[in-house]
């Protein structure tokens, strides 16, 4: 497992790219589209979160 | 003396006395893995404010949120997010100049971290002053500021880091090597993650 500040800024780039789109959805259409893809892309990270540390765990 | 000398006399007089040492993880240092194990702590805290919002906006449910006659100045907002991200890039930049053996890289983008990081403080506590309730206006008003002063109080905490990272840098301390610069890379990540904590705040409290 490598935690590095560079890993932790990309994290900052990934979680602000998908900010932004809520607030584009949201702006374009109503603030309960964009809460949900908020939880689409909330979901999508907990199975994504998931499936690394799983990897990990077999990995060692 | 000398007869407690003799009952340790059989062969190990020499050994280690005391606690033994501690174990040290091959894959991640103590400093990184105890700055991950605070912001684990953190998350939790920001949860526990977080349920509190949803709780009062979904469930208590009120006709409108912001409730009648509060507005909230998402432009302004929007702006401060926009100099909080920017801070993270700059902090990075920071940090790969170290890398480098750029001291005069890491000095400016320390500097600049801490100027936008001050400014960003600047500009919350002036929204406060201008937002027209307190956080003794009704549920919405005491979440309001609970929420994103308690962000604000992590921002403070993000500058005191970076003080003394800046002290340190102005001293001539961090070099290129990983070990060498620990000093700027925990501060980095615990900004990062305020960062992070911003924009999920913006998002939920101005945003939806």
């Amino acid at each position: 497992m490598k935690v590095s500040e560079e890993a932790v800024f990309r994290w900052v780039v990934i979680v602000a790219v998908a900010g932004a789109s809520v607030i584009v959805l949201t702006l374009l259409t109503r603030p309960l589209v964009g809460a949900l893809w908020g939880l689409v892309l909330v979901c999508w990270a907990c199975v994504h979160a998931y499936r690394w540390i799983d990897r990990k765990r077999r990995e060692s | 003396m000398e007869s407690a000398t003799v009952s340790l006399g059989h062969g190990h007089a020499e050994e280690h006395h005391g606690p033994p040492e501690a174990n040290q993880s091959s894959r991640i240092d103590r400093q990184t893995l105890g700055i991950l194990l605070f912001i684990v702590s953190e998350v939790m805290l920001f949860g526990a404010f977080f349920a509190s919002y949803f709780f009062l906006r979904v469930v208590v449910n009120p006709s409108s949120w912001p409730p009648h006659p509060y507005e909230l100045p998402v432009a302004v907002a929007g702006v401060n997010t926009a100099i909080l991200v920017s801070s993270s890039f700059t902090v990075h930049y920071a940090l790969e100049a170290i890398r480098r053996g750029n001291r005069a890289g890491l000095k400016l983008g320390l500097l600049l971290t801490w100027m936008l990081g001050a400014t960003f403080l600047f500009i919350q506590l002036n929204e406060y002053v201008h937002l027209g309730f307190s956080a003794r206006d009704l549920s919405f008003g005491s979440i309001f500021y609970s929420l994103t002063g308690l962000h604000g109080a992590h921002v403070f905490v993000g500058l005191m880091l970076l003080t003394f990272a800046s002290i340190r840098a102005w001293r001539g301390h961090f070099g290129p090597d990983a070990e060498d610069h620990l000093g700027v890379e925990v501060p980095g990540i615990y900004w990062h993650f305020v960062d992070i904590m911003w924009i999920i705040v913006f998002l939920t409290v101005y945003i939806l």
